[in-house]
């Protein structure tokens, strides 16, 4: 006697549960995630100290910090950078995120997996929302061994430590929360340029700097348009959360992030539910 | 009701029209080989069966269902192209990757079952990336396996497979297929093998399906032949080349005639013309060669 077959339709928490198995397996399997976690950690480290050292004559450099927590977060919200010191800070997590990301999503392509993804997972949404949480979960450790090595870093150059406490925690979890935002873009980039890795890569680093942001931050200071407005987008609000920041910083840092994931991952849901798997 | 119903299906990349009124039928319970040149637009249709590549017009069902339907589609289980592998990860990750993706509950047991049945148990701990050829094609097998899928779409499966693999391959086909609901759409160019096991085949050109028939009606519709080998082989050519319309030189070295005769006609022929048979036997061509017949336009 032959069996019966039968065929049920996953359910949507089925559907995002597989594809997070497959994304968190790949994530703690595979080195990219660590040496990541490392170089998230190295370079504040390596920023706060190495100012501290002396070159042949026995000079030093001028200090880039005064406090140990400018690596973590800028003193006030800068949106136009004057020096290195402005921009160095866990807003960097996202340029070195974007391009973990690309390496990430890039093997689904490269590998051919995505045939097999998309072979028994009719829905896209649930590609979207996998690769977006996973990569956010990689870029919040990077913000935590960043914070960890740029403490670090900055202990052994000297800098004082004095800080309101609950602003640097805000600025931490606002960076934090701001890695899902990120990671929606890197997301949709990827699956824009998913044939073309190098664009991908190129692509992800280029929006990571926050070039555009910092060019109409230039701009609007120009034209004496308050700069505020610059916190709807993500680097914007990401530059936000700094030492002086508070309970709005953080909702301004929610509400982007999570309006800028549900909208990056709906055209990339949109992108790849019309395009072909190759 | 059929594994797979195809009707009137295209697929255009721009101008370039890959895939243009194709009808194609998979019964359930079928080994289905698809056979097609190089470009026919086989991988294109097998892409379009698992929803990989948008169609530009036509209806594909399987077991009834629109191809769309996701309950149909979790039970796919495909080899297109590549196995779709992570080649920095052991062949026991990527196992376990695709098991979560198929949120298998007992993954381990059953990565382990497919693992032995392809014959890579002892293999699972190596990188993908250090597998052979052949042994990335039992890999990519045993990960389309995962799952016990209700329908097998594999592209070109049997390539760099050694003797035992294709051994091995035809007897897991053959067990797939053994309820009589599940069924396997394979393409290959290894004809000789896929006649094997197919119980059914489709041969695409240029898009379209030119001929679909079951073994039995493809065994029905090859032509025997004479196979002989003679002391003066030339004369013996030239002589029945005279007599019959079709007279050719096999691989083998032996004369092939084509006509409706029988081996005795052709001895006693010969043996007028002074001519001593050495060999002679009758057989029926094979599906590769009723295959270039029928791509040549000679059938």
């Amino acid at each position: 006697m032959t069996k019966e077959l039968k065929f049920e339709s996953p359910t949507f928490m089925q559907r995002i549960k597989g594809m997070l198995g497959v994304d968190f397996y790949r994530l703690f399997h595979t080195p990219l995630f660590y040496i990541f976690l490392c170089i998230a950690a190295i370079i504040p480290a390596m920023v706060s100290c190495l100012t501290m050292m002396p070159d042949a004559n026995g000079n030093t450099m001028e200090p880039l910090y005064s406090n140990v927590w400018q690596i973590i977060a800028a003193s006030e919200p800068l949106y136009v950078i004057r020096t290195i010191a402005d921009y160095a800070n866990m807003n960097m997590v996202f340029i070195f995120g974007g391009i973990m990301v690309s390496i990430f999503i890039g093997h689904d392509y490269k590998s051919g997996y995505v045939k097999q993804l998309f072979t028994t997972h009719a829905k896209k949404q649930g590609y979207m929302i996998s690769k977006t949480l996973v990569c956010a979960f990689a870029m919040a450790c990077m913000c935590i061994t960043y914070f960890i090595g740029g403490t670090i870093g900055g202990l052994i150059a000297g800098y004082e430590t004095t800080v309101n406490v609950g602003s640097l925690i805000i600025a931490i979890l606002g960076k934090i929360i701001m890695s899902l935002g990120w990671a929606s873009l890197y997301t949709l980039l990827n699956i824009i340029f998913r044939r073309y890795f190098g664009i991908s890569i190129a692509s992800s680093f280029f929006f990571g700097t926050g070039i555009l942001i910092i060019g109409a931050a230039a701009v609007v200071e120009n034209l004496s348009i308050p700069t505020g407005f610059l916190n709807i987008f993500l680097y914007g609000a990401s530059v936000n959360a700094c030492l002086v920041s508070n309970v709005g910083t953080l909702i301004i840092c929610i509400v982007v992030s999570v309006a800028w994931t549900c909208l990056y991952n709906f055209l990339g849901t949109k992108i790849l539910s019309r395009s072909d798997v190759y | 009701m059929n594994a797979v119903e195809i009707k009137n299906l295209s697929k255009n990349f721009g101008s370039k029209q890959a895939v243009c009124g194709l009808d194609m039928t998979v019964p359930m319970g079928a080994i289905y080989g698809f056979i097609g040149e190089n470009g026919s637009g086989k991988s294109t249709t097998e892409k379009m069966i698992c929803g990989l590549i948008p169609t530009s017009g036509g209806s594909i069902k399987l077991y009834g269902k629109d191809y769309t339907d996701e309950a149909v589609r979790s039970k796919i289980g495909v080899l297109i192209e590549s196995p779709g592998c992570f080649p920095g990860l052991t062949v026991w990750d990527n196992m376990m990757i695709q098991a979560a993706n198929l949120n298998i509950p007992d993954a381990e047991r059953e990565v382990v079952k497919v693992l032995k049945t392809v014959r890579m148990e002892g293999a699972a701990g190596n990188k993908f990336k250090n597998c052979s050829l052949g042994m990335k094609q039992r890999v990519g097998i045993a990960m389309a396996l995962l799952g016990n899928p209700t329908l097998l779409v594999l592209d070109e499966p049997l390539n760099g497979l050694d003797a035992d693999g294709m051994r091995i391959m035809r007897e897991v086909f053959l067990d797939v297929v053994s309820d009589g609901k599940r069924s396997i759409i394979v393409s290959s160019h290894l004809l000789g093998e896929l006649q094997k096991v197919a119980t059914h085949y489709g041969i695409i050109r240029h898009g379209k399906m030119i001929c679909e028939m079951t073994a039995d009606e493809l065994d029905a519709s090859c032509r025997t032949y004479v196979a002989l080998k003679t002391g003066e082989m030339n004369r013996s050519k030239m002589l029945l080349g005279c007599k019959y319309s079709r007279v050719e030189e096999d691989e083998a070295g032996y004369i092939r005639v084509y006509d409706l005769i029988t081996p005795e006609e052709i001895v006693s022929y010969l043996y007028e013309n002074g001519i001593c048979v050495t060999e002679i036997m009758t057989d029926k061509i094979g599906l590769e060669e009723y295959y270039i017949d029928l791509m040549k336009g000679g059938k």
